[in-house]
């Protein structure tokens, strides 16, 4: 700064706007009032009603019903979880399975038991009969004795 | 953003966010910003049409937003306000006389200038705008808005000082005594 500026600085400083002038302005800028604040409010309502939405669907209960609530199903329906199934068929027991025996002869390769017991079927001496698979596999493997 | 902080806004910024908000009070910070500074140039421009002006500028801003196109606000008010007051020139005719602070030389021997040459030294001291918006304003050349502004200074010194110091004449008159 000059010192011509530093002198004009000093013999200006004391001069302000006169107060009567500032308050006509500012009586002038109070008229504008302020916009209606709608657009704020109406997305701040959009927002909150996405984000409800979002929780809704990560904590709906629909979505873990077959993981979290097995209390709930009918307990020995027809609705059976698949993995009790697979295990049923897989690993039949001796239990469960009469003809556990002949079966697994049969799978192993050996006719001789499965044929036999076609054979006093067939003759009628035994009052069990085979099962519809086995009784398949003896009509396909066992030769017709006379 | 709040409604509280805006303190540290530019201009420009302020002006945008009061259009955008009608808040009272970045209105009166931008107000004070700039007040001092224009009543002070328009009071030496024009004493007479000061108010109206002022009142008049203020009123066109606050109705429609300035379109700056990458100007400063500071710019704008002045650009506007010597547009207004050249206007109310016809209205209130320029007075030298009145002065708002009489008893200072020094803005005595403002008012003492021409027109042109009080308003680029007040443009570029008070508003301090730079010479070449100075010269837009004025509508010539940047090379001869620095002539005048050398010139109007050159002419205020003499006011205040008297004449330069020419001490070849002195010299002069003292072969001639001798």
């Amino acid at each position: 700064m000059s010192v011509w500026e530093r002198q004009y600085r000093d013999a200006v400083a004391g001069i302000h706007s006169p107060g009567s002038l500032d308050e006509k302005i500012l009586q002038q800028a109070r008229r504008f009032k302020r916009p209606k604040g709608t657009n704020r409010w109406l997305s701040k309502a959009a927002s909150s009603c996405a984000a409800v939405a979002v929780i809704v669907l990560l904590a709906h209960p629909a979505q873990y019903l077959g993981a979290l609530t097995p209390d709930l199903r009918p307990a020995g329906g027809a609705q059976q979880s698949p993995q009790a199934n697979w295990r049923h068929k897989r690993v039949p027991t001796e239990a469960a399975d009469p003809w556990f025996d002949l079966r697994s002869q049969v799978r192993a390769g050996s006719f001789v038991e499965l044929c036999s017991q076609w054979r006093r079927q067939q003759s009628g001496s035994t009052p069990d009969t085979l099962p519809r698979d086995l009784e398949d596999r003896a009509r396909a493997h066992c030769r017709l004795l006379p | 953003m709040s409604r509280k902080n805006f303190q540290h806004l530019n201009d420009e910024a302020l002006l945008d966010y009061y259009h955008s908000t009608r808040n009272l009070k970045a209105f009166r910070l931008l107000y004070t910003r700039h007040k001092d500074s224009l009543y002070r140039y328009c009071a030496q421009m024009n004493f007479a049409g000061t108010a109206s002006a002022l009142e008049e500028l203020w009123n066109n801003l606050l109705e429609h937003p300035p379109q700056l196109r990458g100007r400063l606000l500071r710019s704008w008010l002045f650009i506007r306000v010597n547009k207004l007051l050249r206007n109310c020139a016809g209205q209130y005719p320029d007075t030298p006389q009145q002065v708002p602070d009489p008893g200072n030389k020094l803005l005595a021997g403002i008012q003492q200038l021409s027109r042109v040459e009080r308003n680029i030294l007040l443009l570029h001291m008070e508003c301090q705008l730079p010479l070449a918006t100075v010269a837009d304003i004025e509508k010539i050349s940047l090379k001869k808005c620095r002539e005048h502004y050398r010139r109007g200074k050159e002419r205020l010194e003499e006011i205040l000082q008297g004449p330069q110091r020419q001490p070849w004449r002195i010299k002069g008159l003292g072969e001639v005594s001798a």
